[in-house]
């Protein structure tokens, strides 16, 4: 089980409390297939070789918040699962797009009506999955017919589920759809959401920007974006920029004995916010101090620079004015993307790092006091 | 040239025509010969000939119209299927080729591509790859030739047609030259130069083995990852796609990253330029500056070289 758990499980052992997602599914339907393109960089062609799922295999992943997620075989049941389905937060059920007979949704139904009955405040998420198989206009309809007769058998087992609050995804892992899927249920699990939202709406409107998302790097999920509404190609691009940054690293990554190596501690620790402000950014919070995280003091770094953060911007259309779409790592596994007009970002270039460093300082708090386990809600 | 269903086409659409690989399953068979012109280097025109690879029209190159075939050929690429049932015929078809070659264009390249190998396992592609490089130079006999296992899914394609490209720009040993000086002036470890729309490598300096080591200076030797230049120009090629779908033009990107330092930007009309650097204390802007200097020099000498070819 240890082989199948994500890469950036550094924290199993330490005794966090982990939010646990619970994935299930129908034999084949694609749930270890979604866990380890998002979480372990399994490259979406190689999926076809994975070995049916025969026990539940447990991913610990440490994006803003610690995740368990549990990765189930198809024929797992209440009574097989090993766990109280009141230990989950969530649960993600994924149906073959094609899959319209009876049996995934008696299922689906089976899990719901038992999960309502223990744990009334869950979240339930039906990812319909493998939707790039069909055309868009059969898309829509196996959507639709999906959808309705999970409704239709829930209010037949009783009339109370009428106005259940259950939540349908189209998904496929060969675009973004799951990560934008992923994103939405992961949003209703970060009780820090509003205050990270507030901090890209000011970075927002400090900076021109029209949309600004902070993203785990590695799984390419955003956690939290600004409020005005998330278009998808944009979206997309972003997720594409991000793939981009995280193949160039390695690959110019110097085997000799590099300097550089020693530059970048993982966990650097922020830099002073400049002095004499009393408008932070977001009102009520003060900027955290180090966060007792081990630091490379030994590190040969010029003075005039004296802490390295991961960037990369890159500049779209010719034309002015242009888009600039900037990267910044504010944490190790997350980072800030966010579209600027070309002019801010040639001409203003202070003002970008400035609102940066305000934006990294409070990622950092909640990020800190996520790690020591017991978060918070600051907002 | 090379049998039906080889790839073909789907080679020549992706790298010319910058279409994704996904979109390659929906060509049809070439009908005999598709002739495309090609802007390379703005001033430099391929004309590629894509020959529809039925028997028919293979028995028909190899007969009727042999000399308009053969004749005036500065490059061969040969397709084989690494999965093709009948080798023996492909073979066949391939000796005539080289018949037709030697008959009516003597100084022409061989390049042999032994295509579609992502439908090998990984484990076993060298192996797969090194059998047929020895069967394939078998039977080219005394001409020689050269050898490269691809896919469109990869950037192996990438490889093997920087690979041929460069057997058609003249003055590159110049081009190389001057980067080189370029390199040092920016102390990058490794300079890369593409050609603009087909983000084919043209040429390179790099700090990373002793014959290519710069003359003055500490050296510092750089172990990088040998499929860069490929991987790169797969990389852009597919961000210059998603910018397309927003109806966005890539123009130019630089990273600060942990493990280096570096900036992709336009060269001149027809080239990008990507300078990577590993020493911690050199600057983004500092590169840039550099780049817009050399950028006059650079046009000079692409125009310099062109002419010398007419
Ligand atoms: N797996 C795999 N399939 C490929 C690759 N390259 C091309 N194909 C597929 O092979 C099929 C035939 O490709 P074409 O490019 O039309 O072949 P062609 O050589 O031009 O064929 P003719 O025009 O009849 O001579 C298409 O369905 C492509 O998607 C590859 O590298 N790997
Ligand atoms: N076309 C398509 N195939 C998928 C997708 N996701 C998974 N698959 C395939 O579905 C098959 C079963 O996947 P797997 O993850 O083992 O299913 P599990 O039993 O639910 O864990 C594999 O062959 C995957 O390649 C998708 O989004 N689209
Ligand atoms: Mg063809």
């Amino acid at each position: 089980m240890c082989a199948m758990s994500s890469s950036s499980s550094t924290a199993i052992s330490t005794g966090t409390s982990r939010t646990k997602i619970l994935f299930l599914g129908m034999r084949r339907s694609g749930k270890t297939s979604i866990l380890q393109v998002l979480f372990d960089d399994l490259p979406v062609k190689q999926t076809f070789y994975l070995e049916p799922t025969m026990r539940v295999a447990k991913h610990f992943i440490d994006t803003v918040i610690p995740l368990e997620i549990w990765d189930c075989p198809g024929n797992v049941t209440v009574d097989t699962l090993g766990a109280s389905l009141a230990d989950f937060s969530t649960i993600v059920f994924v149906i073959d797009i094609r899959d319209l007979y009876q049996h995934p949704v008696s299922k689906l139904v089976e899990f719901i009506v038992a999960a309502c009955q223990i744990n009334p405040d869950i979240n339930l998420e039906v990812f319909v999955h493998k939707a790039e198989r069909l055309q868009e206009d059969d898309k829509i309809e196996n959507f639709r017919q999906i959808h309705e007769r999970v409704m239709d058998r829930l209010v037949d087992e009783s009339p109370e589920f009428e106005q259940f609050p259950l939540n349908f995804h189209l998904t496929s892992i060969y675009d973004h759809s799951l990560r934008e899927a992923f994103s939405r249920v992961l949003h209703k699990l970060i009780d820090s959401l509003p205050y990270l939202e507030e901090l890209l709406n000011v970075f927002c409107s400090n900076t021109a920007s029209p949309k600004a998302f902070l993203f785990d790097t590695s799984s390419k999920i955003h956690v939290a974006t600004d409020t005005s509404p998330v278009d998808q190609a944009t979206h997309n691009l972003c997720c594409d920029y991000l793939s981009m940054l995280n193949s160039f690293g390695p690959l110019y990554k110097s085997n000799a004995n590099d300097p550089r190596t020693s530059r970048f501690s993982p966990t650097p620790a922020p830099t002073p916010p400049p002095t004499a402000t009393t408008s932070t950014p977001t009102s009520g919070t003060s900027p955290v101090g180090t966060p007792p995280l081990p630091t490379s003091s030994t590190s040969p770094v010029p003075p005039s620079k004296p802490h390295f953060y991961p960037s990369a911007a890159t500049s779209l259309s010719p034309s002015r004015p242009g888009t600039t779409l900037t990267y910044h790592l504010v944490t190790p596994h997350l980072a800030l993307l966010a579209l600027l007009p070309t002019t801010v970002y040639d001409m203003r270039r202070g003002l970008v790092e400035w609102n940066v460093v305000w934006f990294r300082e409070g990622v950092r708090e909640i990020w800190v006091s996520g790690l020591r386990g017991g978060l918070e809600d600051t907002g | 040239m090379g049998a039906s269903g080889s790839g073909k086409t789907s080679m020549r659409s992706m790298i010319f025509s910058n279409n994704p690989a996904s979109l390659t399953s929906r060509l049809g068979a070439t009908i005999d010969v598709e002739q495309n012109h090609v802007r390379f280097l703005g001033d430099l025109i391929l004309n590629l000939w894509d020959c529809g690879g039925q028997d028919a029209f293979m028995d028909s190159y190899l007969s009727t119209q042999r000399s308009v075939i053969f004749s005036h050929v500065g490059v061969m690429i040969y397709v084989f299927d690494v999965e093709s049932r009948e080798m023996e015929k492909d073979l066949e078809y391939y000796r005539d080729c080289l018949d037709g070659l030697s008959q009516f264009s003597k100084d022409a390249n061989v390049f042999l591509l032994v295509h579609k190998i992502d439908l090998v396992r990984d484990t076993e592609r060298n192996a797969v790859v090194q059998r047929k490089v020895a069967e394939l130079e078998k039977a080219s006999g005394e001409t020689p030739v050269k050898v490269f296992g691809t896919s469109i899914y990869d950037e192996s394609l990438y490889k093997a047609w920087s690979n041929i490209v460069n057997t058609l720009i003249p003055n590159a040993r110049n081009l190389s030259k001057h980067l080189r000086i370029f390199a040092e002036a920016c102390s990058a470890t490794e300079v890369i130069l593409f050609e603009r729309t087909t983000f084919l490598v043209i040429a390179t300096s790099s700090r990373t083995d002793s014959s290519d080591a710069f003359p003055s200076g500490p050296v510092v030797l750089h172990a990088l990852d040998p499929k860069r230049y490929e991987r790169t120009s797969e990389l852009i090629k597919a961000f210059k796609q998603s910018c397309s779908r927003l109806r966005e033009e890539f123009r130019s990107l630089e990273m600060e990253l942990a493990e280096f330092t570096a900036v992709l930007d336009e060269m001149t009309k027809n080239t990008y330029v990507l300078v990577v650097v590993h020493d911690p204390v050199i600057e983004t802007a500092a590169i840039k500056m550099n780049i817009c200097m050399a950028r006059k020099k650079f046009e000079e000498l692409q125009g310099d070289s062109l002419i010398s070819e007419k």
